[in-house]
């Protein structure tokens, strides 16, 4: 297990390598000169050579792309166009509030769905079954955003029982989660649901019954851990996207957190931050499938070879 | 399996049915609907502006779902709208099919270097959030439809490409492809006359699932006006520009977000129902 | 007339004959059982009238063709047949005086690995994948003796190490052991409790061929010590005279013979059972063709009426094709399910 560890560390590291790449690429490939953006609209063609060659525009692509690894390893993202300070000062200031909301999210979305997929796997056919189809079909055509909309609509305009907007304690909180969490979980619960399924119908299953094995420890235990696994890798992949910040989400509800950055750079044309951005998505996005991949080579430890 | 068990199959998955029923009803209305309307999905009139929907109490004449804060007709906004997102997810999604079958077949078949370099470039693309590298690419390229469609399609088409490389790798160890090789049949044959037929199946109920998940993406895009371009109509940036006046027009994201939700939703269906029609493990 | 009363009533003794033994004094008791498995389509009549009896200390082979119903008849006893599809239309099962489909859900449960254990045919698929073998074997320890963890999983040590695995594997998985290994494994679980009464549902049909001999010593070596029954389910004829005292010869869902196997070897006389060990290669004596079975196996979803067999006879009479043949005693608690008697 410590071997297959090492090699998908490996493998997360060359995948990053790539991201970097791409993420170079996508910047020097845009419409209009670099320089230009940062420079105020009437500077002339000489501010703009100085600029250039401030910013290493002037030297070979691979030479640039050389500079921008070696700026990353120092930590050094670039500057914000609009914020005139370095991206990963800004960036990191909004990282606790997306934390925060992704945690949240992936917190309520288990206890929503973990019971409801298992409940529904074991008991097929029941009307706690029929209710977790429903919950998920409606839940996976409920995009965030218009769910989003909806939540602020009943609750903060005609309940007013919550605040729609802001970045906040608890009660700025429950919005944004519930929207994320609703779509998330419905994909989980059917999850859960065809793992335990597929799970109850292995002979293992039968060979445990025949050991003595009661109903309860099979769906509580000995079933659970196997349906459990495709369940694991869908929140880490879930943690991962919401980490990288949920813009829709940030954006509907002011979160203060990196979606709603993303958004607002977008907005102002501001490069250096959306290129940021993207990398430090993907950094977080790589990290916790590895973390999760690890976890899940040890429920399982046939996962570690081949 | 034949076309009658198919057939069979088809109708007795109620998802299948209730899906193809409702996305039928929905795609005519997008199409068919404008031509007895009346109204213009960019013609504005102040006169008319924020009218609360007046359903069928002025027939096909009146303002149906009511009337935007620019005095435009909600209801054939929602249809050109639906057009729009609908002809947008079918050529993302053909996109899509294309080159991950293309691009997977390719990385099954001749493994080694082909292998790993289209893997590595699915990893690299499954390691960005598809809506953070959509928005990024649509930020720094700016909205147009081409582009749109660049951005649907640049990581739909990974699940697929994976889906069929292993796919490929099981069926060419088959005997009957090793004995075809044996008899002398070209590469070419090979890959599409015995390894092609046997990964269809699984390319038509990938590809089929990925509508609903194409048209939300579009409408998340085009919430952040980053999808289609302002004045167009689109679900996504009728839900946007609604949300300014949620305190006092609701109708005006009630009607795209409850079309969004129907649409997605009867594409589910139909995905779940063209799994269940046609995956082979199923128990007779 | 009377000539048909005459038969009838020597029908009727000899069936009361069969019945006798069913009666005895006996560890199972399986009487009449009839399951069906109903599916969306079809309903296939899986058991149609095992009657079946292990006596203590005995071990009992059932043989038959892939799909006559041995499986289903070995998971009936546990009581453990897929509860949404199969369904126990007739019949009932005896283990130790006890209704085996009357029992309480704590009865069951005791019954199930610590009365009865069973050993599955295919040693990778029966282990769960995510646990260690050392887990597997003790929670049946935990389950039926009340030993804790530490006590159950030293005890599973010991167990595996009887089996021929070295203790300290406890600690591995399922997929780091060979399927010999893993059904060693099987064996060791089964044997945790003591059982009354083991049921093996052909443990070695899955393994190569000198792995089988192995599992198969280790099995009759173990049988002895321990002093158990054991209900030998398999198609290979070798297998049950290595290891049975008597044979059940099993077909399209019924018993067609029953006696020792010695005797059942020695003169087959049901037309399938002589089938069957006409289809094995004989190593002594002239060389003949081997005899294959004409037909196929009768389709559990349209038996035909009468004896199951009677498409495939050849010596079929009238009454074969309408009339379902009686288990008739030849002497020796020899019994036959065929309107010859044997009498060919």
């Amino acid at each position: 297990m410590l071997a297959y560890s090492i090699r998908r560390f490996w493998q997360s590291l060359l995948v990053l390598i790539i991201v970097t790449m791409c993420a170079f690429l996508l910047v020097r490939l845009a419409p209009g000169n670099p320089a230009r953006l940062i420079l105020p609209d009437e500077a002339t063609e000489e501010q703009v050579r100085l600029m250039e060659i401030k910013l290493g525009l002037d030297k070979p692509l691979p030479v640039q792309y050389w500079n921008y690894i070696m700026d990353l390893l120092r930590g050094d993202l670039g500057t914000s166009i609009v914020y005139k300070q370095p991206a990963s000062r800004i960036i990191f200031a909004r990282v606790p509030n997306t934390v925060l909301l992704a945690l949240s999210t992936i917190f309520v979305g288990c206890m929503l769905a973990i019971p409801l997929g298992v409940i529904a796997g074991t008991h097929r056919g029941s009307p706690v079954d029929l209710f977790s189809m429903l919950f998920a079909l409606l839940g996976q055509s409920m995009s965030t955003m218009w769910l989003g909309v909806l939540l602020i609509w009943v609750f903060a305009v005609r309940l007013r029982m919550l605040p729609a907007m802001g970045t906040g304690g608890w009660e700025y909180l429950v919005l944004p989660v519930l929207s994320m969490a609703y779509p998330m979980s419905a994909t989980t619960t059917r999850i859960a649901r065809s793992g335990m399924v597929d799970t109850l119908s292995e002979d293992y299953v039968v060979a445990l019954y025949a050991k003595g094995v009661s109903r309860m420890e099979m769906y509580s235990k000995y079933a659970l851990r196997n349906a459990m696994i495709p369940v694991s890798t869908m929140l880490g992949l879930n943690l991962g996207i919401f980490l990288a910040g949920s813009v829709v989400t940030e954006t509907i509800f002011g979160w203060a957190g990196m979606g709603q950055l993303m958004n607002q750079s977008v907005l102002t044309r501001d490069y250096p931050m959306v290129q940021s951005l993207l990398l430090i998505s993907a950094i977080m996005f790589t990290v916790i499938n590895l973390i999760v991949d690890i976890i899940n080579s040890f429920i399982d430890p046939r996962l570690s070879i081949n | 399996m034949d076309t009658k068990t198919t057939i069979s199959r088809m109708l007795h998955s109620y998802f299948f049915v209730i899906g193809l029923i409702c996305l039928i009803f929905i795609i005519i209305s997008c199409y068919i609907l404008p031509y007895w309307i009346p109204w213009e999905p960019l013609e504005n009139s102040l006169l008319d502006k924020s009218l609360p929907p007046e359903f069928f109490r002025n027939g096909l004449s009146g303002h149906i779902l009511g009337t935007d804060t620019l005095g435009r007709d909600v209801l054939i906004r929602l249809l050109i709208g639906g057009q729009y997102s609908f002809r947008l997810a079918f050529i993302s999604v053909v996109l899509q099919a294309i080159l991950g079958t293309v691009l997977g077949m390719l990385s099954g078949y001749f493994g080694g270097q082909v292998d790993s370099i289209i893997m590595r470039a699915c990893d690299a693309i499954m390691a960005m959030p598809s809506l953070v590298l959509a928005i990024a690419i649509m930020a720094i390229f700016g909205p147009s439809t081409q582009n749109l469609i660049f951005v649907l399609t640049v990581s739909g088409w990974v699940q697929l490409c994976k889906i069929i490389r292993n796919n490929v790798r099981v069926v060419k160890q088959q005997e009957f492809v090793l004995a075809s090789g044996i008899l002398g049949a070209s590469g070419f044959h090979i890959m599409f006359k015995q390894i092609f037929p046997n990964v269809t199946t699984n390319i038509i109920i990938i590809t089929s699932q990925r509508m609903g998940f194409v048209i939300l993406m579009e409408a998340s895009l085009s919430f952040l006006n980053l999808g289609i371009p302002v004045p167009a109509p689109s679900w996504g940036n009728m839900i946007a520009a609604g949300r300014q006046y949620l305190v006092t027009q609701p109708w005006l994201i009630m009607a795209p977000g409850i079309a969004l939700m129907l649409a997605v939703l009867a594409f589910n269906f139909l995905g779940d129902g063209i799994r269940d029609v046609l995956d082979t493990k199923r128990k007779v | 007339m009377s000539m048909a009363a005459a038969t009838d009533a020597t029908e009727r003794s000899e069936q009361s004959e069969w019945e006798t033994l069913l009666r005895e004094e006996a560890l199972l008791r399986v009487i009449g059982l009839r399951v069906e498995y109903r599916t969306e389509r079809a309903v296939s009549k899986a058991l149609n009238g095992v009657d079946l009896v292990i006596h203590k200390g005995e071990s009992l082979g059932l043989v038959g063709e892939t799909g006559a119903g041995k499986t289903t008849t070995a998971l009936s006893i546990l009581n453990l047949l897929a509860q949404d599809i199969a369904f126990l239309k007739e019949g009932y099962i005896e283990f130790d005086g006890k209704d085996v489909y009357k029992m309480s859900i704590s009865e069951l449960r005791a019954m199930r690995g610590g009365k009865i254990s069973m050993i599955f045919q295919n040693p990778l698929t029966a282990l769960n994948p995510v646990f260690t073998v050392g887990e597997q074997i003790a929670l049946v320890l935990r389950i039926h003796k009340g030993m804790r963890n530490n006590e159950a999983m030293k005890r599973a040590g010991e167990l595996l190490e009887m089996v021929g695995i070295p203790a300290y594997r406890i600690k591995e998985y399922p997929f780091q052991f060979s399927g010999g290994m893993r059904q060693r494994v099987g064996i060791a679980a089964g044997l945790a409790c003591n059982p009354q009464l083991l049921i093996a549902d052909e443990p070695t049909t899955a393994l190569d061929v000198t792995i089988q001999a192995q599992i198969l010593e280790l099995m009759r070596e173990l049988q002895k010590e321990y002093a158990a029954s054991l209900l030998m389910i398999t198609h290979n004829l070798g297998i049950i005279s290595e290891l049975c005292q008597r044979v059940a010869v099993m077909y399209a869902g019924r018993i067609i013979e029953y006696g020792l196997a010695e005797d059942v070897f020695a003169s087959p006389k049901h037309p399938y059972t002589v089938g069957l060990l006409g289809a094995l290669p004989a190593l002594e004596g002239p060389w003949q063709p081997l005899a294959a079975i004409p037909g196929v196996i009768a389709d559990a979803q349209n038996l035909p009426d009468g004896c199951a067999f009677h498409p495939r006879c050849d010596n079929c009479k009238p009454e074969c094709r309408t009339e379902q043949p009686l288990m008739a005693h030849l002497g020796n608690r020899h019994f036959v399910a065929c309107f010859q008697n044997g009498e060919d």
